[in-house]
């Protein structure tokens, strides 16, 4: 039996690097390997790190973020405040779908109004009143509030071929439908602006892009012409097939090779230090004890999260106490990770539940750096309180159905804020759930607290920024002593390279590499 | 062959050796006196089996005890590297657990699985080895058809899928529970054919023998003829099966636990340890991978060598002439 799987292995690998050289023989093709490919082609389907990087390959979007946080024009060309609530934006002229149709303002329309459909992305677009289609490259897009943060979320309007994705398919389904985790049309066709076309896909297995030759932003300085991604999940078979020259380019590096990395004269390492949170869910619908804050907080006092920083991670994080990473608006300096395994096993017993109790938890398995490592650390300090759990981990692409039914008591998660903002993280992961706003879509504690909800709507509608900031803060507070998840810790982030490609000018903190603009030196 | 009145025997019973008597006599014993490979493999095999059965007394911590699990005690190397911690003499594995008693249990697991599905596989096959070869026509070709199809699944694949159905219908936490007898029960269904068919076919060449006529003759019911005249006569290929079925049950049960389909996580086996030291081999902690691959080698090296030795001493034609 053993015999067999080495053969298949071997054959398997064997086909790999028959495949690559032959896709080399173009003349400038990026083979590039993540930890898993992106779950579906529509974008709208998914709110998350892998659809927002396919995003930026295969779509632009109105405008993007600059490696120091200034807003670069991509289909916008141009914004002005018109009142309080209305933003008049111009758009870039002569610029082509991959289908051949012409960019018009009424795609960013009709891309909005898809948003505003979209379970996952619904809570972000709330705040948008109307879009006004004012001329072919021209709208308007007025606000239900005075919004601070509205230029930030346009960094997510990724205009959609609204011709391309009108009318219905052969078996009367509408083209436009968001399925999740499910066959709709947009999920395995797709028309962006962007600078690569989908050319190949098989899920699991590759993804592959051609430079779109109609692409409007001749001055870009990317050269690449075609673009092989293969999902690879293991850490170290992913390492290897960077050390040995079988793809140009990897993400994420896990943190145990980064020195191995470092020190080949073949590969260059990028690394910066993230913003993107690690927690974990208490879901207090599953569980009863849960409800009781004096267990959650036992629960926070129980998990090192320096340990695991430190050991697992090796030292490649920040442990957090809370969701606001320093920098932003929200970060509470007072708050510090409270690591005491006594406290903990006081508060059990002063809830009740000196014996312990079991759970079940979920984790993914390559979707986080050591994300199924540090569940299984989480596990056994639970064991310590007497919690016995029982834990699966699972690829991302079967991991987020589950996370959607809440199919466990302790669910893991990351979150990056979309609006870098801090803001965005209580909304979707602290808010009371509202499946009718799409607030609290990823709080899979279901925890619920009134007051923080109405703080945070006041924040959002607060123009000073030193009464905005103290208000996020207050909530930071408060979702501290009710301890409503298990924050772990901020996760760093880490690319490598060949030589030869140049990735560091089109990386950024979001980890949105902006391939189009990457430049491969002959 | 020692007659009745063999005056030297020391014996109570004078008139027929006793059990030891005929083993010291035995080609076996004779054989394996002049086999130092034999010799060798037997002992380390037992000093396995040992270690193993003693477990719980000999390992310094329970590995499967979480509780016990100290992640600030992670990657620690073997004693005779620096930086070792001398209370953990092998070192330890990325989620700080002690690599010499996660071994220890994860050799228990792996023999347990081993022996439990042979037993399994030897019990079924060996029956329906009997009936098709004794009994012929329509059920011989049944139970054969049936081997076939067996056969044309790979162990791997039934396993995965009976184990994904499990998982799903009873949960995780019952899987954990009893994910080893799962184990011993997939294995040893998936491979029973291997003995139907070495049994058959020795059956078939019993069958036409004088003194399965003289039996039938007697009148003896086809049970009794079955297992007590034929099969005694089949036992040397089933032996020499078992010690390779052995050795490929315990590397099934690797090769799944490696895939993350075999024990579960808490619950590390030998193929679980060797895939979670997988990521840090080539970053400086090899050993959370190596020693645990090392001992699996040996002790599925030194179970094929006892088989091959077996074989060869079992096998007629290689003695007698």
């Amino acid at each position: 039996m053993f015999k067999k799987t080495l053969l298949a292995s071997a054959f398997g690998a064997a086909m790999l690097t028959a495949a690559l050289p032959q896709a080399a023989l173009a003349d400038n093709t990026l083979r590039m390997a993540y930890d898993a490919d992106p779950v579906s082609l529509d974008i709208h389907e998914q709110l998350s790190g892998g659809i927002l990087q396919l995003s930026h390959m295969v779509f632009d979007p109105l405008v993007r973020w600059t490696k120091d946080y200034q807003f670069e024009p991509r289909l916008a060309t141009e914004w002005e405040q018109v009142d309080d609530t209305t933003l008049r934006i111009k758009l870039r002229e002569g610029v082509k779908f991959h289908s051949g149709n012409d960019f018009t303002a009424k795609d960013v329309a009709w891309t909005i109004e898809r948003l505003q459909r979209s379970g996952d992305f619904k809570a972000i677009f709330e705040t948008i009143d109307s879009v006004n289609v004012v001329d072919d490259h021209t709208v308007e897009i007025v606000t239900k509030q005075p919004d601070p943060l509205l230029l930030n979320i346009a960094t997510y309007i990724f205009p959609m071929d609204s011709e391309f994705y009108s009318g219905e398919t052969d078996s009367g389904k509408a083209k436009d439908e968001i399925v999740k985790n499910g066959n709709s049309y947009a999920s395995t066709h797709v028309s962006g602006t962007g600078p690569f076309k989908v050319t190949g896909r098989q899920q699991g297995v590759k993804v592959e892009f051609e430079r779109f030759a109609d692409y409007w932003d001749t001055e870009s300085p990317g050269n690449v012409d075609h673009i092989v991604l293969t999902p690879i999940n293991e850490n170290a078979t992913r390492v290897s097939a960077l050390l040995s020259g079988d793809v140009d380019f990897i993400a994420p590096v896990p943190p145990n090779d980064l020195e191995r990395v470092e020190a080949d004269p073949d590969a260059k390492l990028v690394t910066m230090s993230g913003t993107r949170i690690i927690l974990l869910h208490m879901n207090q619908e599953r569980v009863e004890a849960f409800k009781d804050a004096r267990v959650r907080q036992a629960f926070t006092y129980a998990i090192n999260q320096e340990g695991i920083a430190s050991r697992l991670m090796k030292g490649f994080a920040t442990p957090a106490a809370q969701l606001s990473p320093e920098g932003y608006a929200g970060h509470n300096p007072d708050l510090t990770p409270r690591y005491d395994l006594e406290k903990a096993k006081e508060l059990m017993a002063e809830a009740g539940y000196e014996d312990g109790f079991s759970i079940t938890m979920m984790a993914p398995n390559n979707r986080y750096v050591n994300d199924a490592k540090i569940a299984q650390a989480v596990a056994a300090m639970l064991a310590k309180i007497n919690v016995r759990v029982d834990l699966k981990t699972l690829p991302k692409a079967q991991y987020w159905g589950e996370y959607d039914n809440r199919a466990a008591d302790m669910m893991l998660i990351g979150w990056h804020a979309d609006t870098e903002d801090s803001a965005n993280f209580f909304q979707y992961l602290t808010e009371c759930p509202n499946a009718e706003t799409g607030a609290g879509q990823y709080n899979a504690g279901n925890y619920c607290n009134p007051e923080l909800d109405k703080l945070l709507e006041q924040a959002n509608l607060e123009l000073d920024k030193d009464k905005r900031a103290d208000m996020l803060q207050q909530i930071e507070q408060g979702l501290y002593d009710d301890a409503a998840f298990v924050p772990l810790h901020w996760q760093d982030l880490a690319w490598a390279s060949a030589n030869n490609a140049d990735i560091e000018p089109i990386l950024n903190v979001m980890n949105f590499p902006y391939l189009g603009d990457l430049v491969i030196e002959e | 062959m020692t007659t009745s009145t063999t005056p030297s025997s020391t014996t109570p019973s004078p008139s027929t050796p006793s059990r030891w008597e005929r083993f010291r006599d035995s080609f076996l014993l004779y054989s394996f006196k002049r086999d130092l490979v034999a010799q060798l493999s037997l002992i380390i095999f037992i000093l396995m089996v040992g270690a193993a059965v003693l477990a719980p007394w000999l390992a310094p911590t329970n590995p499967y005890d979480l509780a016990s699990i100290d992640l600030l005690a992670s990657e620690l190397p073997p004693f005779w590297i620096e930086g070792a911690d001398p209370l953990y003499v092998m070192g330890t594995d990325a989620q700080g657990r002690d690599l010499l008693s996660t071994i220890l249990y994860g050799m228990r697991v792996s023999l347990v699985i081993g022996f439990g599905a042979v037993l399994l596989q030897a019990t079924i096959g060996v029956c329906f080895g009997l009936l098709a070869g004794y009994l012929g026509g329509r059920i011989d070709a049944f139970l054969m058809r049936l081997a076939d199809i067996q056969l044309s699944f790979s162990t791997l694949m039934v396993a995965i899928v009976v184990g994904a159905l499990f998982k799903s219908i009873f949960g995780g936490a019952t899987y954990s529970d009893y994910a080893m007898w799962l184990l011993v029960l997939i294995i040893g269904l998936a491979e029973w054919p291997q003995y139907a068919r070495t049994v058959r076919a020795s059956v078939l060449a019993e069958r036409a023998k004088e003194y399965v006529d003289a039996a039938r003759v007697m009148g003896l019911r086809r049970r009794r003829i079955m297992f007590r005249h034929i099969l005694p006569n089949t036992l040397s290929p089933i032996f020499v099966i078992s010690t390779v079925q052995v050795a490929n049950a315990i590397i099934s049960e690797a090769a799944l636990s490696f895939l993350g389909l075999g024990m579960p996580e808490t619950q590390p086996s030998l193929g679980s340890l060797i895939k979670s030291g997988f990521d840090y081999l080539q970053s400086g902690s090899w050993w959370i991978t190596l020693i645990p691959g090392l001992v699996l080698v040996v002790l599925v090296l030194v179970i094929n060598l006892l088989g091959d030795w077996l074989r060869d001493v079992l096998n007629p034609r290689l003695y007698k002439g």
